[in-house]
């Protein structure tokens, strides 16, 4: 079933980008086709208490597979991306106007977006789940880029592509660090570990779910992305794609939790983003922004939760996953049709939206008030369950968590009600154009959504308990309560409330000025500078002289020798021999010396010869006839071909400076010391003796002939043989093609 | 093993390697020539000792020479050889076309270089 | 330059052509059981068809085809096994009782090993005609070496 709803998926895809054109905006309908089955198969299996698999393995002996696993929170996650996949398909029919360009390819986008991210949240393998988790970074920036004229919208893709990209790059060294120490590639498997090789491929791992997650300092890209048509938004920077990072601290939490610098990270990493990005939120004047920020704020409190790793804490990051989805996409797609009707979304120029929209105004306070976790919505919940976590703590991990959760919240009711009387409070009225149904009607179901699940909080409950079961290591979890009685929770819950409430509304109708944006521009001149630093690079090692590549080359090959130079053992060293060898030896390399003094390309080719005549000499007193021989014919044929190709070129060869032969001459003869330095070492690490009475023995029986050699060749080894006579054929195609290709031309000129 | 041999080699290797490095093909294809040498070499000597011929039933197989690595370096003579002439070839290939066998900087690379760092010409140390 | 036009290296390779390919014959069939083999003899053969070229006795051609032909051969020897279900390369060996020459044994690697010399040869064809050696090809008049002698 996995498997068929992924081929389902491409499928549908390769159908959409084949037919897009002609299907025009209807295609964005077939493209809801797909998610609406995988929603339905989410909710079929909400009630399964077992863990659906599927594998296809490809290499087995290094783990390569595609494995998934859909347990009680991959369920959850699948309800959230193909659910409000369905509504933001069906809105983006209503948000892209009849005539709007180009809406086949966004389906297509979307639909691969979809995709990535259902095969991300069912993943088991960390290396299928890495794939995914760059595909979802590559079609985040063609979707963030859908507007491609525009130089903005091209920087802001740039951005988010290299900050989640770069990300992943991080996490692939994590997932080798982290899976190397546990010995499996399975999450479902991974045991909690430690050491420092598991402690530094945590923090990479928490660093690459900050990227993803938007967590400050990698924020920037967020609010950047915010140039993407409004359902990308709602969909990939609200709902699913930043939760990215999120799910995968919360299924590597039982296995890291146990190391300290893992804890350290998250907390950090969430307890700033939740008051900076709650800050930016309250100072931002672009309705768009509001929310963006709004969501760094909250998925950082979510990273905090779940790297707690407490079983009250993974509860309420779970619950909060679920409400975050529902409010901030009903938010998300209300400012989209906010901006659609009335052509802006900044907030100093709308006012008495109320009154000409109140569905969605409606539907906006439902979504704000759980956002802002006021009672009787599931936000409301969430929240609560989250500050009892926090109330649970002790120690400095209290204070930090209670100062995210509790200072989070305060600040999330202020921006929260600033949002809604800033956008929807009083003022001259915005003119609108006319209502469209497939635009009002999906942030209406979402926020509906967050009251029906505070009605149904018991089912609800059964299908979160079990996910945070398995979040938290499989310890015992509490349930979750509509109203939780009277305790200090609650009284927390009140007080946030009252003080958020009281400062968002005396901002909500200040005038003012949007902040402008360091970081953004900071993380920008540092794509600019990698970008640069690529450039003078490829300038400085790029300058087209073969010569200088190769000396290059050859003394970065000769660095990697030194590591051996304390494995050369003078033991297994002897002299030579017989001194014959070592006289042939002398001669030999007397002969290629000889060849760098020999001025004419005659006498270099018989020098040549002398050499290669030296060498099958060598041959014969090693005890190898066969090599000797057939070295003898080759020199022989090398020597008449050099002479062919050049003898009758008298000119001497031309010679270099002085400075650059110092230089050629120091790189071959470092060269040289590298090639004696490894073999020297290999000499101090005999492997036994070779089997020779087998190989003989084979040789005549299996084989049919005495000289063992040939046999290797044309039986035991024959494949290589095969291999290396199409070389030489290749070789007989290629200098016949070299011939012909001159006489064609020398024909054409003469 | 045999420190002969060894030196052997690393000559073998640091001529051929200086030869590779020059700008007349003709002395690129000889240094090729001899860093093929300086590998076959290198494989018989990494086989073991010295020994008799390794034919069954004309020495007693404790007293051969390893056969598979002679095997091997069969193999390699013969790509070498192979390699070899089409080096000659290309070689021959440049003189019909320039007139001479040297090696001219590949103005391409050069191109996409300058593109990429602006008008300044990077120094090529190799120029004479 | 070799002048491979001077009368008595002329008759020395036209008589030199019989021992190599006498001397190429035995390499090859000895190949299997004492030094030799099908690259040492395609060499050997090469090596005369080199120095016949030179003086003038041959054009270069063919090469290329010899080389299909010794690729379709040492194809053949690799992949028939698979016909009747032995393992690729498996090796089939012939004995012969014959009359007067005693026992014979042969086996695939013979056809094998012919395939390789057929290539060899190929190659250093090829390579005479991508090196230039036409020129010294008979009836070529003395100036036609297309301009490239400096």
């Amino acid at each position: 079933m996995i498997f068929g709803l992924l081929v389902l998926h491409v499928a549908v895809c390769a159908v959409l980008a084949c037919a897009g054109r002609r299907l025009g905006r209807s295609s964005l309908l077939v493209g809801a086709v797909p998610p609406a089955l995988s929603a339905l198969w989410g909710t079929a299996r909400l009630g399964d208490g077992s863990a659906a698999t599927a594998d296809l393995t490809w290499v087995s002996g290094l783990d390569l597979a595609m494995t998934f696993r859909v347990d009680a929170f991959a369920g959850i996650m699948t309800l959230i991306v193909s659910g409000i996949g369905v509504l933001v398909f069906v809105y983006a029919f209503g948000y892209f106007g009849p005539g709007a360009a180009r809406t086949g390819r966004f389906a297509t986008t979307l639909l691969a977006f979809s995709t990535s991210m259902l095969g991300l949240v069912w993943a088991d393998s960390v290396w299928t789940l890495f794939v995914f988790w760059e595909l979802t970074s590559v079609t985040s920036f063609l979707l963030v880029g859908h507007k491609s004229t525009d130089t903005e919208v091209l920087v802001a893709a740039r951005r988010a592509l290299m900050v989640t990209a770069g990300g992943g790059l991080v996490l692939l060294a994590g997932l080798l660090l982290v899976t190397g120490a546990a010995g499996t590639t399975l999450i479902s498997e991974l045991a909690p570990v430690d050491g420092t090789a598991a402690t530094v491929g945590a923090v990479l791992v928490m660093i690459a779910a900050a990227t993803k997650s938007a967590q400050v300092p990698f924020h920037p890209w967020l609010p950047g992305a915010m140039v993407a048509p409004t359902p990308v938004s709602a969909y990939l920077h609200a709902a699913t794609m930043v939760k990215a990072g999120v799910v995968l601290v919360a299924v590597a939490g039982p296995a890291l939790s146990g190391i300290g610098a893992w804890k350290g990270c998250g907390l950090a990493f969430g307890a700033v983003s939740v008051l900076w990005g709650a800050l930016g939120a309250l100072r931002h004047r672009d309705a768009k922004l509001i929310l963006a920020w709004g969501t760094i704020s909250q998925l950082g409190m979510l990273i905090t939760l779940f790297s707690v790793g407490t079983p009250t804490a993974v509860l309420a990051a779970v619950s909060l996953l679920v409400a975050h989805a529902l409010f901030k996409g009903a938010l998300f797609l209300i400012v989209g049709e906010i901006d659609v009707r009335a052509g802006t979304r900044h907030i100093d120029e709308l006012g008495g939206l109320a009154r000409s929209m109140p569905v969605t105004f409606a539907a906006a306070t439902l979504a704000g008030l759980s956002m802002a976790g006021a009672p009787p919505l599931f936000g409301f919940v969430a929240k609560e369950t989250a500050i009892k976590a926090a109330l649970e703590l002790d120690g400095p991990e209290a204070w930090i968590v209670g100062l995210g959760v509790i200072g989070g919240s305060v600040l999330t009711v202020a921006y929260t009600a600033r949002f809604l009387v800033a956008v929807f409070g009083p003022g001259p009225e915005t003119p609108l154009s006319a209502r469209r149904h497939a635009l009002s009607a999906p942030p209406a179901v979402l926020a509906v959504g967050g009251l029906a699940a505070f009605a149904a909080l018991g089912p609800l409950d059964a299908v979160l308990g079990p996910a945070a079961v398995r979040l938290s290591g499989g310890a015992q979890v509490e349930h979750l309560h509509r109203w939780p009685g009277l305790e200090p929770a609650l009284a927390v819950s009140a007080v946030v409330l009252v003080v958020g409430a009281i400062v968002g509304l005396a901002m909500g109708g200040r005038p003012g000025q949007a902040p402008a944006d360091h970081a953004a521009r900071w993380t920008d001149a540092a794509i600019d500078g990698t970008v640069a630093l690529g450039r003078a690079t490829v300038a400085r090692v790029q300058h087209g002289s073969l010569p200088v590549y190769l000396v290059t080359m050859a003394a970065v090959a000769t660095l990697a020798a030194t590591p051996f130079l304390a494995d050369i053992s003078l033991d297994h060293l002897v002299g030579w021999h017989t001194p014959l060898q070592g006289v042939l030896a002398a001669t030999v390399v007397g002969a290629a010396a000889a060849l760098c003094f020999i001025g004419t390309r005659l006498g270099a080719g018989l020098a040549l010869g002398a050499a290669g005549i030296t060498v099958a000499a060598l041959f014969v007193i090693h005890g190898a006839p066969d090599l000797a021989l057939t070295q003898l014919l080759v020199e022989a044929a090398i020597v008449v071909g050099f002479v062919l190709a050049f003898g009758h070129l008298s000119r001497s060869f031309p010679m270099a400076g002085l400075r650059w032969r110092t230089v050629r001459i120091a790189v071959a003869g470092l060269g040289g010391a590298a090639v004696v330095i490894g073999l020297g070492a290999a000499s101090g690490n005999p492997v036994g003796a070779p089997p020779l009475a087998e190989l003989a023995a084979a040789s005549v029986d299996e084989g049919g002939g005495s000289n063992i050699v040939n046999v290797i060749l044309t039986d035991i080894r024959g494949l290589d043989t095969l291999g290396e006579v199409l070389v030489l054929a290749t070789v007989a195609l290629g200098v016949q093609a070299l011939a012909r290709a001159g006489a064609g031309r020398e024909g054409s000129a003469s | 093993m045999s420190t002969a041999l060894l030196l052997a080699i690393g000559g073998l290797t640091a001529v051929g390697l200086y030869l590779l490095t020059g700008r007349s093909l003709s002395r690129i294809v000889l240094g090729y020539s001899l860093l093929g040498h300086a590998t076959v070499v290198a494989l018989i000597t990494a086989g073991g000792p010295a020994g008799w011929p390794p034919i069954a039933g004309q020495a007693a197989p404790e007293d051969m020479s390893n056969p598979l690595p002679q095997a091997l370096t069969l193999t390699a003579i013969v790509i070498s050889f192979g390699l070899t002439l089409f080096l000659l070839a290309l070689a021959r290939r440049q003189r019909t076309l320039s007139g001479d066998d040297l090696v001219e900087d590949d103005l391409e690379d050069r191109r996409i270089a300058a593109v990429e760092s602006g008008p300044t010409e990077p120094e090529d140390p190799a120029a004479t | 330059m070799i002048d491979g036009s001077a009368p008595m290296i002329r008759l020395g390779i036209r008589a030199a052509g019989p021992f190599a390919v006498v001397v190429g014959c035995y390499l090859l069939f000895a190949g299997h059981n004492n030094p030799g083999g099908g690259f040492a003899a395609g060499l050997v053969f090469g090596a005369i068809l080199a120095l016949r070229t030179i003086a003038g006795f041959h054009q270069p051609t063919y090469g290329i085809s010899l080389v299909a032909v010794g690729i379709f051969v040492v194809a053949a020897v690799a992949l028939m096994p698979l016909l009747w279900g032995d393992p690729l390369f498996d090796q089939q060996v012939l004995s012969v009782e014959a009359p007067l020459l005693g026992k014979i044994k042969t086996g695939s690697a013979l056809p094998f090993d012919l395939g390789v010399a057929a290539i060899v040869v190929g190659t250093v064809i090829a390579a005479l005609d991508g090196l230039g050696a036409a020129q010294f090809a008979a009836g070529a008049p003395a100036d036609a070496d297309r301009g490239e002698r400096e």
